[in-house]
């Protein structure tokens, strides 16, 4: 399981390197999405934690179903993906190898977002590492649920609508945690920052349980 | 001897439409040629024999992981013809022999049976054009590569869905000396075909379908 979780994560690193439209798009959206944030509320208020972290997360969370539904798109073509699901135990490995493949992609769409907000908006985290922690246990926490719901609307006709659909209300509460957990890094709450941290990471493992339960049973 | 391979009162409804109905049907070693009119379910038969359907009613039994190879070539795009092959024969368990740098050996698979993509992509005549991404192959040397995996993944239970569409006459011949050699030992090959009725010659059984439904053989 393990070594095959790994192959479709590599296989998933070595596509999106090859064609990084998937990548190109998330980044585009996500810096356009800063941008416009700040000029739609102004430098004053584009600026406080809440508004700065709310807007970020949001990004990344379309961000997410982006990256999936074109990882998903991929396999489609000329039913890549059939090649996989034919053989044993396939199915949780290539949930589990989509998940950390996401996980690594939206890493550095994160990464992107984050410093390009933090320069644009002239931000000061009062603490870092905390804001670090939260970006890095939000990111683990999107994906098990993104990949989830592509898996599960892989043959549904109207797949580009459903997955956002079935998704963005699953995710409101790690956006809520997200955004209140870096929101509080900034000001220097620590102690409520480790606590949406927990929040998250407890999403992370719930939603990853889930999806390897159901995945292997669910998916044609 | 125990079949392959067997569906037994197998039923398959897909967007509302009966597509198989009621199928029972053991496959054992050997060469089973499966023929029909288009809309007839033969796909959808190999589907479900290759667990990629999920039966509304019957059930599905297999001796080992069928090899599968459809239509259409089954390769990710982005990927080069040897690294798909190199992936898929890793997934299975089954990754090549004298590994340079491809996917195997960075997860650290060890190497075990089956041939090495590239030497299966030269026997296909793919030498020259096996690490371009597949995508700018044409569809026959796409197809050519797919059923390269015939020497990359041995399975005892193999399923083809139209294997010669798309080949020239060297492919044919290719498709034919493969599946000569898929069928040694106790192996079974199920092979979905409009065309070439001289393969019926090699086979040990013949089925026919019409309306979702094994109409004779």
């Amino acid at each position: 399981m393990i070594a095959r979780t790994r192959l479709v994560a590599l296989r998933e690193l070595m596509s999106e390197r090859r064609h990084p439209d998937g990548l190109a798009a998330a980044l585009t959206f996500t810096g356009l999405l800063v941008l416009i944030e700040s000029l739609a509320f102004g430098p004053g208020r584009a600026r406080e934690p809440d508004v700065a972290s709310g807007v970020f997360w949001i990004a990344i969370l379309f961000a997410s179903v982006l990256l999936s539904t074109r990882s998903f798109d991929r396999d489609l073509e000329d039913d890549a993906i059939d090649a996989i699901l034919a053989l044993p135990r396939a199915r949780d490995a290539l949930y589990a190898g989509k998940v950390l493949a996401l996980v690594a992609l939206l890493g550095i769409v994160a990464l992107a977002a984050g410093t390009f907000s933090i320069f644009l908006l002239d931000l000061a985290p009062a603490l870092p590492g905390h804001l670090a922690l939260v970006s890095v246990l939000g990111v683990i926490a999107l994906p098990p649920v993104v990949v989830l719901t592509g898996a599960l609307a892989l043959r549904v006709p109207a797949r580009v609508a459903v997955v956002p659909i079935l998704t963005f209300p699953m995710l409101v509460p790690q956006l809520v945690a997200a955004t209140q957990g870096a929101s509080a890094a900034l000001q220097g709450r620590g102690p409520e920052s480790l606590a949406w941290c927990g929040l998250l990471a407890a999403f992370a493992f719930v939603y990853t349980v889930l999806g390897l339960t159901i995945v292997p049973a669910a998916v044609e | 001897m125990s079949p392959s391979a067997s569906l037994y009162d197998a039923t398959v409804v897909l967007d509302d439409r009966l597509v198989l109905r009621r199928v029972s049907v053991e496959i054992g070693p050997g060469l089973t040629v499966l023929r029909g009119p288009n809309g007839a379910g033969k796909t959808t038969l190999l589907r479900a024999l290759a667990g990629l359907v999920p039966l509304t009613r019957g059930s599905r039994r297999v001796s080992s992981p069928p090899l599968f190879i459809g239509q259409r070539s089954m390769l990710l795009r982005g990927l080069s013809a040897r690294e798909n092959l190199e992936f898929l024969a890793a997934f299975r368990g089954q990754p090549r022999i004298n590994a340079r740098a491809g996917i195997n050996a960075r997860v650290g698979i060890s190497a075990r049976v089956g041939a090495s993509s590239a030497d299966a992509l030269r026997a296909w005549g793919l030498g020259s054009v096996m690490d371009q991404p597949v995508e700018r192959l044409s569809a026959g040397e796409r197809h050519r590569a797919s059923l390269a995996r015939l020497m990359t993944e041995p399975s005892e239970l193999v399923l083809l869905d139209e294997p010669f569409s798309e080949l020239d006459l060297g492919g044919v011949e290719l498709v034919r000396g493969a599946i000569a050699e898929a069928m040694s030992g106790d192996r079974a090959v199920v092979l979905v075909t409009h065309a070439h009725p001289e393969v019926d010659a090699d086979a040990v059984a013949r089925l026919h379908m019409d309306g979702g439904a094994l109409v004779g053989g």
